[in-house]
């Protein structure tokens, strides 16, 4: 390695690595640590925003090839993670939880539940500490998804959230026999996502993905002014009178100045088990034009599947097992929205100050 | 686009000086809003916008009603502020871009007299 390079060099030569979700170089975002020059080896650690980054090994290697052309013969990087967290108002009520992300659709039966635990399951599975609130008390399904037969614990006046597949969950259900009913009016739904937030200890945590009832009411106005959404992903099948409900759920995010993450294509075409034929049920592609149209990311599809029915009935997601399609599926989706959650992060605005 | 582009609010201020709130704008405008302004704007579904009853006028001057002024307030999501008033009211959440439109600097009440104009015509 020729002697004169120097540690200006090397952070010089990353500039030219971009973030391509953030469209800034990893020098500027401070992603770079820990540089060391020394006789014949460069070593540093890149720092990025999460551990679901969909591009992580493309810029560790791209990093590394930066390197390279100075005539550095070896290149160490470690790789790590920080997950990002907004600079906009901090929440009293969570004030560990560093990103709330409101699993949101406009019609029910879209698969909200199914399509946030999944989320939920890969998340922690590429390393993030995650939760998941079940916010739909009147049909509660977070517990059937996640299986685990663990029941929350109250220790020191505070709700211990039980745990399955590393994933902190609160629901309902867990509060009520099984064939009892929630019959309530709004003020009784604000006082319950007020305990969901302040009452259980959540602890430290990445992502705290919240699965809520289908349309636009209590619960999704309770639960935007209760605390500051870092975003809300919308779930929708392709057809267009799902989207056109879709968009009133997004009207409502908009009015409440939450950031629309993206939307998810669910149950965007089915192909039969025996023969192998693709048949687009609901339409398909509905959600990807609809994100085109109105400006917003599109996160991914998601296919209507036996296998994601009967293993969410089983309590085993399909994100569980990368190897399938179906988990694929979920986890590409998944790292979608981590990259979407860092851009939101970059461009919040500074905390507004009140005195 | 991931939110939309209008203006938010970078510091409010409850005490902005001449009985007055103030908020300083993420597009570099500022707006005053007197206290007796603000609350007759109160957005809340009891004052329907309607703002308070005029006051009678009180038999005993002496003692003197007292000022109307905000006491503290509270960020509402990402979206609005809430106004706790010295009269014990608090239902008014004013969303950052219904306090906008109501700015009362002469500009802005230009740009409201011209909209309201454009309506009618």
């Amino acid at each position: 390695m020729p002697s004169r390079i120097t540690a200006e060099d090397i952070l010089n030569a990353l500039r030219a690595v971009q973030d391509p979700d953030l469209d800034r170089d990893i020098v500027t975002l401070g992603f770079v640590k820990d540089l060391e020059v020394s006789n014949h080896l460069v070593s540093f650690t890149m720092e990025l925003g999460s551990p679901a980054c969909p591009v992580k090994e493309q810029m560790v290697e791209t990093a590394k090839q930066a390197v390279k052309a100075l005539g550095v013969s070896d290149v160490h990087v470690k790789l790590t993670f920080q997950v990002s967290s907004g600079r906009g108002p901090k929440s009293s009520l969570i004030p560990d939880v560093k990103n709330t992300i409101a699993v949101a659709s406009g019609k029910g039966g879209v698969g909200k539940s199914t399509v946030a635990a999944n989320l939920a399951v890969a998340l922690q599975r590429a390393g993030a500490k995650v939760g998941l609130m079940d916010t739909d008390v009147y049909g509660p399904s977070v517990p059937v998804l996640m299986g685990g037969s663990e029941q929350p614990k109250v220790v020191e006046g505070k709700i211990e959230p039980p745990v399955a597949y590393g994933v902190k969950m609160i629901s309902m259900a867990y509060f009520l026999p099984k064939e009892e009913a929630v019959i309530w009016r709004g003020p009784m739904l604000h006082k319950t996502v007020q305990q969901f937030l302040g009452d259980v200890r959540w602890r430290e945590l990445d992502y705290l993905l919240m699965d809520l009832p289908p349309g636009t009411g209590d619960i999704q106005l309770s639960l935007s002014q209760s605390i500051p959404l870092t975003g809300a992903v919308i779930v929708s099948t392709p057809q267009d009178l799902a989207l056109t409900v879709a968009s009133k759920a997004i009207a409502m995010f908009q009015k409440l100045k939450v950031p629309i993450l993206g939307i998810v294509e669910n149950m965007s075409y089915y192909v039969c088990p025996s023969c192998g034929h693709r048949d687009d049920i609901f339409g398909h592609g509905g959600a990807r034009e609809a994100s085109n149209k109105l400006g917003f990311p599109f996160l991914g599809e998601i296919p209507l599947d036996v296998e994601i029915r009967i293993n969410s009935d089983a309590g085993k997601p399909v994100a569980l097992d990368s190897s399938t399609p179906q988990g694929r599926a979920f986890q590409d989706v998944a790292a979608a929205l981590a990259a979407q959650i860092c851009v939101v992060n970059f461009q919040t605005e500074e905390t507004i100050s009140l005195e | 686009m991931l939110t939309d582009s209008k203006p938010v609010p970078k510091n409010i201020k409850l005490a902005g000086g001449n009985d007055a709130l103030t908020v300083k704008w993420s597009d570099g405008h500022s707006s005053a809003y007197p206290y007796r302004y603000l609350r007759d704007k109160c957005p809340c579904a009891t004052c329907g916008g309607a703002g308070l009853p005029k006051q009678a006028a009180s038999p005993f001057p002496m003692f003197g009603a007292k000022p109307l002024k905000p006491e503290r307030a509270e960020l509402v999501g990402r979206y609005a502020v809430q106004i706790h008033w010295n009269d014990g009211h608090s239902s008014g959440i004013y969303s950052f871009d219904y306090l906008r439109q109501i700015c009362p600097c002469p500009e802005c009440a230009v740009r409201r007299e011209d909209a309201s104009t454009i309506e009618r015509a």
